[in-house]
Parts: C-alpha cells; sequence; structure tokens
C-alpha cells in the first residue's frame, strides 16, 4: 500500500512542488516576455498553464489509485485528456456564472480554464480515471478515508471557492484594470489553490493522528 | 385549523409593520415639494392690488406694455457659468491657509475685482444639496428649491414646468442665446433664440464644450441682437471628475478659462453697446478635491458668483453693507469678498434685468448684487416733491431697493400661500402663523413710512429681509433636510417586523419537525444557513452603488451558484438529472436577457458604464446565416410558434391537473381564448383584443375567489386540490402578463415556468421527502423573480418603466387605468407570478410520497414556505432601506439610491399583499 506511506510532509513537499510550478510560469511570463496578468491575461495565462501542466500531470500521476492495473503511462494519458474535459466544464461553470462571451474574450476564457482544470479537475482525472465511485466520494466527503483525497479536494475546492469571490470585485465602478474578466477571477483562484494547498497537509496530519488514536 | 387562521394573521400583522415603516421612512426620507404651474404675470402687481404700488407710486402706470414689476437696471446680462466652480478658484489665495497649485488662476477676475471695487463684486454662493448640475440649474432658474420627488414633474422629460426668469424673458420679449452644455436645451427646449448646445455626457472629454463656447462667444459680443447670453463650461467639472482638483489639467482647464475671460472683459470694455451689461462669472456647484459633488458639504456647496458692470457708479457701495472678508490680491491691492444664497440668484436677476419675479421664488433680491447695477441708484419711485430734498445717492438706492424688496415679499407671501392651499404636505401651521405675523409687520411699516414724511428706509429693508430669510429657513428645513428621527422610527419598525417574522417562522417550523418527527433537523437547518447567507450576500450588496446597478446581474450569479451547488449534490447522492442541465442552460439565457436589459439601461443612464460592445458581443452570429429568409422572418414568427407551444402545455397541464370537470372546462376555453386574442392582436394590431385578455384574466381571478368560497373547488385530496387551485390562480393571470410583455412575453413566460419546473424537480436529493419545505427553493425561487424582473427590461429607475405597456389596448391616457396596467407589467412577471405559483413548490407531481399525506403536515409546509419567502424579500429591503439612509448625502442618491428604495418598498407591500391574498386563498 504505497498511497499509505504518504504522510502530511510528503503532502506538503508534493504541494509546494505544484506551487514552483506556478511561480515558475509566473516569473517566466515576467522576466521573458514581459508580460503580467494585467496588461495581457491571455498570454500570461498560457504560460501559467504550460508550466503548471506537466508538474500537475506527472505528480498525481505518480499518486495514481490503482497501482497494479494502470501504469504511469496510462495516467498521464488520463491527465491528457482530462485538462480539454475539464477546461470545458469549467468554462461552461463561468459563462453561467456570467463571464463574458465576446469574441474578444475567448482566448482569456479558453486559457484561464485550462488552468482552472488543472486545479481542479486534472488531479483527479490522474489519480482516479474515470472510477465514478471515487468522485462521488471525493465530491461528498462521506468518507475522508483517504490521504490523496484531502490532497485532491482542498486545494480544489479552495480553487473554485477562491475564484467565486474572486469575480466580486468586478461590478464595482473603481475602473482599475484588474477588475476585467478573468483577472482578479485568476487571482482569486490562484490564491484560493495556494490557502487550499496549505491547509490540506493540515487535515492530513489531523487525519492521521485521528486513525491512530483509533487504532490504539 | 389554527394552522391556517396563523398564516393569514402573521401575513396581516406584517403587511401592517411594513406600510408603518414605509410610510414613515418616506415621510423623513423622500423630500416631497409640489410644483405649481402658476406664473407670474406683469399685469399681477396692479391686478392684485399689491400693498407696494399706489398708483402714484409705479413710474409707469400710464405706460400699460411695461415689461416687469421693476424698471429694469441694466440693458443686457452676460451670464458664464463654469461648471463646479470651487470658491477658492476665484478668490484671492491670501483669505486660505495655504496658497494651492489650483488658485489665482482666475487672475482677470482678481484683477477687476482689485482695480474695480465699486462696480465689481466677488461673492461666496452658497448653493443648496442636492448639488448636480440638473438640480442646480432648475434652481437658478425656478429660485426654488428642487427636491427629489418634485410632484407635478412629468416623468418622462426634464423640462421645466415652474415659473422661471427664461421663461418671464421670453414672455417680455427679450432675445436669448444659450452656448454649452446640452442640459439648457433639455430644460428649455423652445426658448432659446439661439442655442449651441454640446453633449455633457462624455466625462472624459474635457474640451469639446469649452471650445465651442468659446469658438461662439466672441462673434457674439459683437452682435448687439441680444439681451441675455448664457455660457455653460463645463471642462473644469469634467477634469476634476477625472483628474482631481489637485492636478496639472485642472491648472490648465483654469487658465484657458481666464484667457477666455481676459477677452470677454476686454471686448465689454471697448464695446460700446456694452456699456450698461452685466457680467456674471458664475459656478452651479463646487466640488470636493476628488471632484465629486452631489452632497451637502462645504466644499460642494461653496461656489463663487463673480458680477462686473463696465460703467462706473456713483459711490462705493461696501459702505453700506456688514464688513466683508478681505484679502490681498495678486497685485497686491485689497479684494472684498461677500457671502451670498445662490437662492437668490434668480429673484436679483429678474429685478435688475426688470421682469416679474418668478411665481414660485422664494429668495431674496440680493442687495449687494442689486447696488452693482447703475440703474438702482436711478431715481425711480420718488415722488416729485422729493427730488428738491438734496439727500444723497445712498438715500435713494435705499429706497429703490426696499421698494423692490416690498414687491419681492409680496410675491413670496403669494406663493407662501398659494402653495399652502394646493400642496400635498404643506409647512407647520405655526411657522406659517409666525411667517404672516412677520410679513404683516413688514408690511404696515412700510405704508406707514410712505404716509408719514420722514423715511426709515433701514427698518423697512430689515424687517422684509427678515420675513424672506425667515422663510428660506422655512422651506429650506421641509425641503432639503432629511428627517432623520422619522427615517430611524421607520427603519426600527422594520427591524422588528423581521423579528416577528423570524419568531412566527421559527414557531412554524419547529411545530412541523414536531409533526414530522423524524431526525432530519441538522440538514434541514444547514439549508436554512445557506439560504440565509445568501440573502446577507445580496443585502450587503446593495451598500455599494455598482451592485444596486448590477443587481440582476448579481442575482444570476447567485441563482447561478444554487444551481451549481445542486448539480454537485445531484452527483455525490447519484448522477446529473437532466432538469439540472436544462436549468443551467436556462440561467444562460436569463443572463443575455439581463445583460441586453443592461445595454438598453446603459444609453440612458449616466451613472452606468456598460460597454455593450465588449461583453454581449454577439454580432457575428447572424452573419453566419446572412442570406438566409427565415433569419429575417425569425424574430417575427418565434413569438408566435412559442405562444402556441404555451397555450398547449397549459391547456394539457390544466385538463391533468385540475379535476373538477366545468371549473377545467372554464379555465381551458379561458386560456384557449386569451391566447388567440393575443394571436389576433400581434397580427393584426386591433385594440379591442387585449381588452378582451384584461376582461377573462380579471373574471376568471373574480369567479376563483367566488367558486372558492363556495366549496367548488375543495374536492379531491389536499395536494391536489392545492395543485389544482394555483393553477387556476397562475392560468388567470399569466395571459394579461404576457401581454403586457410584449413580443418578448412568451418566450420570457415559457423560460420561467421551465426554471420553476427544474427548480420544483431539483429540490430534496433524496435527504427530504417530497413535501417538505427546503428553503434553497424557496431562495431560488426568489433570485429566479429577481432575474425575470431584469431579464423582461426592467430596472429600478423610473425611466426603466415600460410606458409602451401601458398603453396596450388603449389609445387614451387615462390616469388610473394605465397606471394599473403599468404595475402589473412592471411587477407582474416579478412579483404577482411567483408568489402565486409558491403552492408548487410543495405539491410535487407523480410522487408517492405526497399521497395520503396528513393535510395540517402540507398547509404547515405551505406557511412555512410563504413566511420564508415574505422573510427574504424583507430582510433585502430592509437593507435597502438601511443602505439609503446610510448612502444619503452620496452622489447618485436620487438617481440611484432613491428610487431603488421606492421600487423595493412597492415591491415589499406587493409581496405582503399578495401573500395575504393566498393566505385567503390557499389555506
Amino acid at each position: 500500500m504505497r498511497k499509505a506511506e504518504i504522510g502530511a510532509t510528503t503532502a506538503l513537499a508534493l504541494h509546494s512542488l505544484c506551487a514552483a510550478g506556478l511561480a515558475t510560469g509566473y516569473w517566466l511570463s515576467h522576466s521573458l516576455y514581459s508580460s503580467s496578468l494585467i496588461t495581457d491575461p491571455a498570454p500570461t495565462l498560457r504560460i501559467l498553464t504550460v508550466c503548471e501542466a506537466p508538474v500537475v500531470i506527472l505528480l498525481f500521476s505518480w499518486l495514481r489509485r490503482d497501482h497494479d492495473r494502470c501504469s504511469f503511462i496510462k495516467a498521464v494519458a488520463r491527465g491528457l485528456i482530462g485538462l480539454p474535459i475539464g477546461a470545458l466544464i469549467n468554462a461552461f461553470g463561468t459563462i453561467v456564472l456570467g463571464a463574458p462571451v465576446g469574441l474578444k474574450f475567448w482566448p482569456a476564457t479558453i486559457y484561464w480554464s485550462m488552468l482552472m482544470s488543472l486545479f481542479t479537475f486534472v488531479p483527479a482525472a490522474c489519480v482516479f480515471g474515470a472510477s465514478k465511485l471515487d468522485w462521488q466520494q471525493i465530491l461528498s466527503y462521506s468518507k475522508p478515508s483517504n490521504i490523496v483525497d484531502y490532497m485532491l479536494s482542498v486545494p480544489a475546492h479552495g480553487a473554485i471557492i477562491g475564484a467565486w469571490l474572486g469575480a466580486w470585485p468586478m461590478p464595482l465602478d473603481w475602473e482599475r484594470p484588474w477588475q476585467e474578466w478573468p483577472i482578479c477571477v485568476t487571482y482569486g483562484a490562484i490564491a484560493g489553490h495556494l490557502i487550499g494547498m496549505l491547509f490540506s497537509p493540515v487535515l492530513i496530519f489531523l487525519h492521521r493522528r485521528h486513525i491512530r488514536t483509533k487504532t490504539e | 385549523m389554527r394552522m391556517r387562521m396563523r398564516l393569514k394573521a402573521a401575513a396581516a400583522v406584517v403587511l401592517c409593520l411594513h406600510c408603518l415603516g414605509v410610510y414613515l421612512f418616506t415621510r423623513g426620507f423622500l423630500l416631497t415639494r409640489t410644483e405649481l404651474s402658476a406664473f407670474s404675470l406683469p399685469s399681477d402687481l396692479l391686478q392684485a392690488q399689491a400693498p407696494c404700488c399706489s398708483e402714484s407710486d409705479l413710474p409707469s402706470t400710464t405706460d400699460q406694455d411695461l415689461p416687469g414689476w421693476t424698471p429694469p437696471t441694466v440693458d443686457r446680462v452676460l451670464i458664464l457659468i463654469v461648471d463646479a466652480l470651487r470658491f477658492d478658484f476665484v478668490a484671492p489665495s491670501s483669505l486660505f491657509e495655504t496658497k494651492q497649485k489650483w488658485m489665482d488662476r482666475l487672475s482677470s477676475l482678481q484683477h477687476l475685482a482689485s482695480t474695480h471695487p465699486s462696480s465689481s463684486r466677488i461673492f461666496k454662493a452658497i448653493a443648496d444639496p442636492p448639488t448636480t448640475s440638473l438640480q442646480r440649474l432648475k434652481a437658478l432658474t425656478t429660485g426654488g428649491l428642487p427636491t427629489f420627488i418634485d410632484v407635478g414633474n412629468s416623468f418622462a422629460a426634464p423640462a421645466i414646468h415652474e415659473d422661471n426668469w427664461i421663461h418671464q424673458l421670453l414672455h417680455t420679449g427679450r432675445r436669448l442665446v444659450m452656448m454649452g452644455d446640452d442640459t439648457w436645451t433639455q430644460l428649455f427646449p423652445h426658448h432659446f433664440n439661439h442655442s449651441y448646445p454640446y453633449p455633457s455626457f462624455n466625462v472624459k472629454d474635457l474640451h469639446t464644450v469649452d471650445n465651442g463656447v468659446a469658438h461662439h462667444l466672441v462673434p457674439w459680443l459683437h452682435r448687439q441682437d441680444w439681451d441675455v447670453l448664457i455660457g455653460h463650461f463645463l471642462g473644469v467639472d469634467h477634469a476634476g471628475h477625472i483628474f482631481g482638483v489637485d492636478s496639472q489639467p485642472m491648472v490648465q482647464k483654469l487658465e484657458q478659462i481666464n484667457a477666455i475671460l481676459q477677452n470677454v472683459t476686454d471686448i465689454m470694455n471697448s464695446q460700446k453697446h456694452l456699456e450698461n451689461t452685466m457680467l456674471i462669472v458664475m459656478g452651479d456647484h463646487a466640488q470636493t478635491l476628488n471632484g465629486d459633488h452631489g452632497g451637502g458639504t462645504s466644499e460642494e456647496v461653496e461656489t463663487c458668483l463673480f458680477a462686473w458692470m463696465p460703467r462706473s457708479l456713483p459711490s462705493s457701495i461696501s459702505s453700506i453693507f456688514h464688513p466683508s472678508t478681505c484679502g490681498l490680491g495678486l497685485n497686491g491691492k485689497n479684494i472684498c469678498t461677500s457671502t451670498m444664497q445662490q437662492l437668490d440668484f434668480a429673484v436679483s436677476i429678474s429685478a435688475l434685468l426688470g421682469i416679474p419675479f418668478p411665481f414660485g421664488s422664494i429668495g431674496r433680491v440680493n442687495p449687494e448684487l442689486y447696488a452693482l447695477s447703475p440703474g438702482s441708484w436711478d431715481r425711480q419711485w420718488l415722488p416729485a416733491s422729493f427730488y428738491e430734498d438734496p439727500s444723497s445717492d445712498l438715500k435713494t438706492w435705499k429706497n429703490n431697493y426696499a421698494h423692490v424688496l416690498c414687491i419681492n415679499s409680496w410675491q413670496v407671501k403669494r406663493y407662501i400661500d398659494s402653495y399652502s392651499a394646493t400642496s400635498v404636505m404643506g409647512f407647520p401651521s405655526d411657522d406659517l402663523h409666525y411667517i404672516t405675523k412677520l410679513y404683516n409687520e413688514a408690511q404696515s411699516r412700510w405704508s406707514d413710512s410712505k404716509n408719514s414724511s420722514c423715511k426709515p428706509e433701514n427698518d423697512t429693508i430689515d424687517e422684509f429681509s427678515d420675513f424672506l430669510l425667515s422663510f428660506a429657513t422655512l422651506a429650506r428645513s421641509a425641503w432639503t433636510e432629511f428627517d432623520l428621527k422619522l427615517m430611524g422610527v421607520g427603519l426600527g419598525i422594520f427591524i422588528i417586523s423581521i423579528m416577528f417574522h423570524l419568531f412566527v417562522f421559527e414557531r412554524v417550523h419547529s411545530l412541523s419537525n414536531v409533526y414530522d418527527n423524524k431526525t432530519q433537523k441538522s440538514s434541514n437547518h444547514l439549508q436554512i444557513y445557506v439560504a440565509f447567507l445568501l440573502v446577507a450576500v445580496r443585502a450587503v450588496s446593495f451598500l455599494s452603488n455598482s451592485y444596486i446597478l448590477a443587481e440582476g446581474r448579481v442575482a444570476n450569479f447567485l441563482l447561478a451558484t444554487t444551481a451549481i451547488g445542486s448539480i454537485r449534490s445531484s452527483l455525490v447522492y447519484g448522477k446529473i438529472k437532466k432538469h439540472d442541465l436544462v436549468f443551467l442552460i436556462l440561467i444562460i439565457l436569463i443572463r443575455f436577457g439581463i445583460e441586453k436589459g443592461m445595454s438598453k439601461q446603459a444609453a440612458t443612464n449616466p451613472f452606468l458604464n456598460y460597454d455593450s460592445g465588449s461583453d454581449f458581443d454577439l454580432k457575428w452570429l447572424p452573419s453566419l446565416f446572412e442570406g438566409h429568409d427565415f433569419v429575417t422572418l425569425l424574430p417575427e414568427i418565434s413569438p408566435m410558434i412559442i405562444l402556441f407551444l404555451l397555450s398547449f402545455l397549459s391547456c394539457k397541464y390544466i385538463t391533468c391537473t385540475v379535476h373538477s370537470r366545468y371549473i377545467k372546462w372554464v379555465v381551458t376555453v379561458g386560456t384557449m381564448l386569451s391566447y388567440s386574442f393575443i394571436a389576433t392582436f400581434w397580427l393584426s394590431e386591433r385594440s379591442f383584443a387585449p381588452k378582451m385578455v384584461y376582461v377573462i384574466g380579471l373574471s376568471l381571478f373574480v369567479l376563483n375567489f367566488v367558486l372558492r368560497y363556495l366549496g367548488i373547488l375543495e374536492k379531491g385530496e389536499t395536494v391536489q386540490r392545492l395543485r389544482s387551485l394555483a393553477l387556476v390562480m397562475v392560468s388567470a393571470w399569466s395571459p394579461t402578463i404576457l401581454i403586457l410583455l410584449g413580443k418578448q412575453g412568451p418566450f420570457v413566460v415559457l423560460v420561467c415556468s421551465i426554471a420553476g419546473w427544474s427548480i420544483i424537480s431539483s429540490k430534496n436529493k433524496g435527504l427530504l421527502d417530497d413535501c417538505k419545505m427546503d428553503p434553497i427553493s424557496v431562495m431560488q425561487w426568489s433570485l429566479l423573480a429577481i432575474c425575470l424582473f431584469y431579464q423582461t427590461g426592467h430596472w429600478c429607475t423610473f425611466d426603466g418603466l415600460r410606458y409602451g405597456a401601458a398603453f396596450i389596448g388603449f389609445d387614451e391616457f387615462k390616469v388610473v387605468r394605465q397606471a394599473i396596467l403599468l404595475f402589473v407589467d412592471t411587477f407582474g412577471i416579478s412579483h404577482i407570478l411567483p408568489i402565486f405559483s409558491l403552492p408548487f413548490l410543495v405539491t410535487i407531481p407523480n410522487s408517492s410520497s405526497s399521497k395520503g399525506r396528513d393535510k395540517t403536515v402540507i398547509f404547515l409546509n405551505l406557511t412555512q414556505v410563504y413566511l420564508l419567502y415574505g422573510l427574504i424579500t424583507a430582510i433585502t429591503t430592509t437593507f435597502t432601506v438601511l443602505c439609503v439612509a446610510i448612502q444619503r448625502r452620496h452622489l447618485m442618491v436620487w438617481g440611484l439610491f432613491a428610487p431603488k428604495y421606492v421600487f423595493d418598498a412597492i415591491g415589499l407591500l406587493l409581496t405582503d399583499v399578495l401573500i395575504c391574498v393566498s393566505a385567503l386563498y390557499y389555506c
């Protein structure tokens, strides 16, 4: 049982790798292309996605659920397929919530939903594949048995709640450039994701202590 | 039976509390003034036997074509309005603690003030809030105090309907020229002989208006065919809004204005025909350092008025008046400034030009401004015997001024009398009594002084001034000051009613838990918390003007959030059902409708910065189908198709649901007839068809109540009975609402019925049994109602009312009838239909567990649904009230917060009334 070996510290390390991916993307866009999220959101989001995607897919493929039946390559392939599917779901969700649909917003929306897919959908796709039961379990918290579940669920929920909160400044009449779609939503999502990644090791630590006291 | 009484009693109590709260808060907050339509006429003074002029007094009683009440003292007036002119732009910087970079820029005015102290003057002009351009221009021309509700105002056009000096000038044959801000031409569409309006909306454009005025001003100064010229510069206001006062663009703007003014004064000095012309440079209001205005802080109200005559005067006037504040000007000479009320401007300029004073003016002829004109020093009214008297010029002037003030007081008294006789809310009688006493004393002293040989002008002037100033104070307190005490009491009553509401709801809720005696308490509580969290988010958002403007989108956002949440729980308990997805797609459709409504609103609302081009950019869509005939026909045909679909669906549903055979027959026929009348109306525009629809709707509504009380609808099981009652009620109302909504109607009604169906089907994810009240569903129902309000092209301002709807089926205007139609159009889809269809939430069709349920439980649930719906509306409205009270000095209080309050208050009272009606009908 490899999955049981992952502790809070390992989880923290893995999460910091993901965060490092994001930071690299931000640094790259800043130094190489001298573009920031505010001035030109679409290219920056593209660079962020490109940098984050390999990190997330490789990491979570290594954490895949059924090690015996599923090879590493297969898990990576699941992640790659999951990326556009998750992006589609995220894009649909934001349009329902009121994201602009004009032609000039399309590139930004596409890259933004890719990034959101990396935060939410892709990790779970790598780990679970198409197992319906696992998906239901992770959504319901009914059996928080697994440590990987925390690693998947807490940062993903953090990203979604962060993006939801990040949309609130958009209607205000401050006329700041960052109020445009999808800039503040992206900031919110990244912030929520980072908070979730910090929070999940804590939960894992508590969970393991709980199990230990139970077995004793 | 006790349960049924409970909803009725609770609803009635809540309705009463809300009525009281709304009444008190409105009395304190919405300052009301009645506009009188009377106009002053030149002959008024003689006809009314005004005490000021005995026959011998009037200089030209023989001369019947005397245009005014007083002889004109100047030939022409040149008024240059600099929008948002602060006092410290004009006054010498030595009057202020520190010299800022925007001070002393209008050096040409300071130069005049210091070199011609007798013929020029700088005033600190105090404006009355609201300090927005439209209200200020209205006040400057009518001499009144405009408020939020000027009763008698026509809603559509801002044109001034009260008496004003522009009107008086026109009727005494003077020639008017206007250039600059196009607000003037909106207010006075037909008054100017020549006008050069420039658009005032684009705040970012600093130069178009000013350059336009500068371009036209100089040529007109060389012409002789004008009497009053108004130039309105906007650049200073716009520079303030964009960059703030402490900025380089503001300094440049002031220097540009200074150059224009220098040019104007040079021309006036050189041209012979401008010798007896008064130059007035003034602001309509001031601004804060950030460039904001609208409120009542001293920074916003302290504007400036500068007046100058090229012709010099017999003697200096400063000796007569109270010492004013003086400071050193740029050239080292002393400059003195005085203070005046902007309220006095209208009557002062009327006295200067010798026209009848505007009927509704409540100002006093300002002595210093009046003394600037050489004509006021002429011996106008003095009897011949007086000429031998070697009296000083000063004495002559005082006599003249006392005479003008007498006429002024008579005119204000006349206004007070006719206002008290006709207005909705008059003045307190004690104050009126005191004012009348002051007036009588002043008049008696005036007539005494005329009969006796001695002329104590000083006393007379003081007494008249006292009367005029007291009345202005009284009018200010009635028309511009909020009654905070009343507002507080009103708000308190709202909060008490929420407490009561919560108490009743909690009682019913615990009662239903006892009846149910199942242990789902915790999950139900969680849902209540989620619902209240959503209400809280919505309620807090009203604190910001941006969120009020975007309310439709916010409601849609929250609705989408609940829909996504319900999909998530669908996933947890099984798989996604199709109604969940349908609901999401409907939310997208509703969202596009809301955005379309907002882009329409943005065309008329200067506050709404809604870039429809970038956000709702689907223009590429039709181009895909270009060249096909059906695309052009689609907007014509699709309402018909949807209408047909709707009538089919509703008839089918009625036949399935309603069990009583006669009712079924009557309702089906009624619905079919209504829908076919709607189709005939759209095809042929015959006006009898809508009338028939209204008649059928009304008679079905009445019939329902009659049958309900005769007990004919009592048959069947409780759930089925409730459902058929609700269905009959909804089918009575929907055709009327549909036809009023116009061609978008069928689509909207279809969307709202499918959305309602989705909400009903998506509630209770296996946790609760079917008839249990689900707070989230009620919340969704209420959010959907708000979305529908905005989707149908309404918004919370008076220009958002769809006036066209009031004339569907009628050509001529009758107040009550058209008001009812407009009311039904505005609140039909967002209040009437959702509230009458609430019973569907507790009676789900085809559910196994709802059969054979205890009657009491179902009514308990129904009571809870209605109480919760009322509570949600009450909480949001209470927050609107609170936010309006907090933001009462906000820049947009009259443009945005007050209309929002009016709409919400009416919506709340309507909700309460509808809940009472539903309680009578369903329980």
